[in-house]
């Protein structure tokens, strides 16, 4: 759903603040002040009226696609109406003016046939960009000829930097977490307490469930990339629906489906669960090797809720235990934590979108809360058949509802690399 | 405008497809004629020319005096899809959402994408999912259906409710089922490639999406209905359906086209659509012998005459009587219960689509009829429902487990959205 966003506005009125103090005008506010109001620049300025410059800019549909058209793309220096139209364009909804990067004005929701809307803000000299995802010539100049306005802090990249680093270390947290969660759940199969094995396989579980998409590209030295017995997500987590019959099945589901189906520990389940926990030794030492750029969070974060769309809902994933709604969770945290890492710079790049995501997580986050259960195993309702049936829609659309805005964050911060 | 304004005259750009009824009728009539034991009455006339289908037909969608999609010359395939807006959605959101819709079923009825297919720059996904690229306008139109529950309480519309938009009292013989039920708007794509039609629905829902969710769906196929100068199409049970449908503009302002003063005046010039999802029971219908299928339908099954007459076009005579006394159509016979003559002179607007939905839980075909009709008032349906559902023979075989009513706004003008004067 379409947020409008406050911050945006404190983002605008702060520049606008410093711009008025460099133009050294005491107008008393955006859009009030009078400021050159004689018109002496070129045929391209844009005309100056009730105080402030006049940009128009039309979105519209062509033969060879939607375009951004500005009529003035010189404005001097101080208060710049911006008013939008967009006619025909289905393409395109929304608008943002940038200075290096970072937004300082925009309009979302730019539907065909809603009719024009403005924004001022007051602009010091410099070149600024009008960005307009989508059309066909997406970015262009804006040049305000005058005072330079003071620069402002906060550099998007710097900050994103420092979530990749951070979010490297949470990886790391989860990955010695699930180790110890193996190798209590490898006792646990030792002492053949199937009750105790079964409490200490859901303990074990959401580790890889938070980190996955990082961690599931990893090849044994020695066996080709096509291989699964050297493949270690495929030793690790693969679902009986997925088997390779020339491998055959190991890892996490193989030790449920000992656990929950035949509700036997056999010698061959002590195995299985002494190889998952060596396993998964080894995939710390290699993820440790991990180096993370910006878009890779924003990757897995998408990624881990594609597997709660194609795995989870359908109850796949966990077939035998049903604590498939305990693994959404994991995979929903993981995203969140991602997600989280990437917010400082995010939100200096796009602060609307970021309150969105929030949003849609906070959301998400409610709507399996319903599901939550002291008494279930893993702390949610068994996600059985008929508790599918009832539930499983709602849950989809709403995970979907997160997934579009999530899938926007990749391209924005990758740019910043 | 883009280069698809203009006329596409000429055989070079035109991708004709023969038509299963018109189409293979005139190019072999005497031969296809024998095998499949049509008589004379049967035979293809000249003026079956919408059986034969030019890909690149547009029609025009703004500034029309009605909605696309309704008095349209009925194409052959179909996707209909309701929504609910979600939890929180606001005015402005609804605002936000008709518009896009307006503008993108403007473009897609083109035949053009909605936006760029290819990737803009690196990382980017796209505007526009790509199926469609390439493909004619195919005739498609989208008809945009706004539900009862869109005048409650949540976007400030309750004063704007049309007095007859409520959900459809419970009717005999209903056997619905919620997962096919309802919705705030629905989406009726139309167009004679499937594929233009799901692409159509599918960009539609996807623009939408965080702001309506999902509802029901039904892929439809093989017209059921007929348009005016559309040969019959047949329904599922092997039967015409709609050889007494509305043609003339007198049927359509007098049954179709609100146009009362006492309605909504933003409905006026629109229609109301009324939907159910009809499941047949396909295999037990095959094993009921012609004989007994043509007095439940009143009709013979492969020339369509009423049971008292010998072509299809033939005015169904209620009255007359066999030496035994009853009446050559039977009473209860489906053409009796919903003839005009019998029902106070109420018509409806009939635009159904067959459908397929694979094999049911038991291992049956679990197929049926989308009926969608259009009338300026729900009140005819539920008139004529009220009987069929109580006393049709044809109950045996059928079901209705899906049920809809939207209102349809008038087309709307260049520059402005579907139910723009709502929120005026």
């Amino acid at each position: 759903m379409p947020v409008r966003h406050p911050a945006v506005l404190t983002a605008v009125a702060g520049v606008a603040t410093l711009a008025l103090a460099a133009c050294g005008t005491n107008g008393g506010g955006t859009g009030s002040s009078r400021t050159g109001s004689s018109g002496t620049g070129s045929t391209n300025a844009a005309p100056v009226s009730n105080g402030a410059a006049q940009v128009h800019i039309t979105l519209a549909s062509g033969p060879s696609g939607d375009s951004c058209t500005i009529d003035h793309p010189q404005a001097k220096a101080g208060p710049v109406t911006f008013t939008v139209i967009n006619t025909n364009a289905t393409a395109l909804t929304e608008l943002e003016l940038q200075s290096n990067q970072r937004i300082i004005g925009e309009k979302e929701n730019l539907a065909p046939g809603l009719g024009a809307v403005k924004f001022t803000t007051t602009l010091g000299g410099g070149t600024y960009q009008i960005y307009c995802p989508g059309a066909t010539k997406e970015m262009q100049n804006l040049t305000v000829t005058g005072k330079a306005a003071a620069a402002t802090g906060g550099s998007a990249s710097a900050l994103l930097a420092s979530g990749t680093a951070g979010y490297a270390q949470f990886v790391d947290t989860q990955l010695s977490a699930m180790k110890a969660g193996t190798a209590a759940l490898r006792t646990a199969v030792d002492s053949g307490n199937l009750a105790q094995a079964k409490v200490k396989y859901a303990a074990a579980r959401p580790y890889y469930e938070k980190i996955e998409s990082d961690v599931d590209g990893f090849v044994l030295p020695g066996h080709s990339a096509t291989d699964n017995a050297g493949n270690l997500d495929y030793l690790i987590d693969m679902r009986a629906s997925n088997l390779d019959p020339k491998v055959g099945w190991h890892g996490f589901h193989a030790v449920e489906r000992d656990l929950w189906q035949s509700g036997r520990i056999t010698a061959n389940t002590k195995k299985l669960a002494a190889e998952l926990d060596t396993n998964v030794g080894k995939l710390v030492t290699l993820a440790k090797t991990l180096k993370y750029k910006p878009e890779d969070l924003a990757n897995g974060a998408a990624g881990l809720l594609e597997e709660v769309q194609s795995n989870k809902i359908k109850g796949e994933e966990e077939f035998y235990s049903h604590l498939d709604l305990m693994d959404f969770n994991g995979n929903l945290e993981g995203a969140q934590q991602a997600f989280a890492y990437l917010k400082p710079g995010l939100n200096v790049l796009d602060p609307v979108l970021t309150k969105q995501i929030s949003a849609e997580f906070a959301k998400v986050g409610g709507q399996l809360n319903a599901f939550r259960s002291a008494k279930g195993p893993g702390g949610f309702l068994p996600w059985t058949p008929a508790q599918r049936i009832k539930s499983a829609a709602a849950l989809s659309q709403g995970v979907q509802g997160l997934q579009d805005p999530l899938s926007r964050i990749a391209e924005k911060v990758a740019t910043q690399g | 405008m883009s280069d698809s304004d203009q006329p596409r005259p000429g055989l070079g750009r035109r991708r004709l497809v023969q038509g299963a009824a018109g189409g293979l009728a005139a190019g072999a009539v005497v031969g296809l004629g024998a095998g499949w034991g049509v008589g004379s009455a049967a035979a293809a006339s000249p003026s079956d020319d919408h059986d034969t289908v030019d890909l690149s037909t547009q029609h025009p969608f703004y500034d029309e005096p009605q909605p696309a999609g309704i008095k349209t010359p009925q194409q052959r395939y179909a996707v209909y899809m309701t929504f609910d807006l979600v939890d929180g959605a606001l005015r402005s959101d609804l605002q936000v959402l008709l518009a896009r819709w307006t503008a993108a079923i403007a473009q897609l009825m083109k035949g053009a994408p909605i936006g760029q297919v290819d990737s803009v720059r690196p990382g980017a996904i796209g505007q526009d999912t790509g199926e469609a690229a390439g493909l004619d306008p195919a005739s498609l139109t989208v008809t945009v259906g706004l539900g009862p529950g869109l005048f409650d309480q949540r976007f400030g519309l309750s004063a704007k409710r049309p007095a007859l938009l409520a959900d459809l009292p419970a009717l005999p013989s209903d056997n619905l089922v919620a997962a096919s039920s309802g919705g705030d708007l629905s989406l009726q794509a139309c167009a004679d490639d499937p594929q233009v039609t799901y692409h159509a629905v599918r960009n539609l829902a996807r623009m939408v999406r965080g702001t309506a969710k999902t509802r029901w769906a039904v892929l439809g196929f093989g017209r059921a209905s007929a348009g005016k100068g559309q040969q019959t199409p047949r329904n599922l049970l092997g039967f015409k359906d709609g050889t007494r449908n509305l043609r003339s503009d007198a049927e359509y302002d007098g049954f179709v086209w609100v146009d009362d003063a006492s309605e909504q005046s933003w409905l006026r010039g629109g229609t109301y659509q009324v939907v159910r999802k009809i499941s047949m029971n396909i295999e037990v219908w095959d094993a009921d012998p012609i004989d007994d299928q043509q007095s439940i339908f009143g009709r013979t099954k492969n020339v369509g005459a009423p049971l008292t007459g010998h072509g299809e076009f033939d005015t169904p005579d209620f009255h007359s009587r066999t030496a035994s006394g009853k009446t050559v159509i039977p009473a209860d016979s489906h053409v009796a219960l919903a003839a005009h003559e019998n029902n106070g002179g109420v018509k409806i607007m009939r635009r159904g689509y067959n459908y397929t939905e694979g094999i049911n839980g038991f291992g049956q075909l679990d197929a049926g009829l989308l009926f969608i009709a259009y009338m300026n008032t729900p009140q005819h349906f539920i008139t004529l429902q009220s009987k069929l559902g109580a006393s049709d023979r044809l109950n045996e075989y059928i079901s209705h487990i899906g049920s809809g009513l939207f209102a349809v706004p008038p087309a709307p003008r260049t520059g402005h959205y579907i139910g723009e004067q709502l929120f005026a």
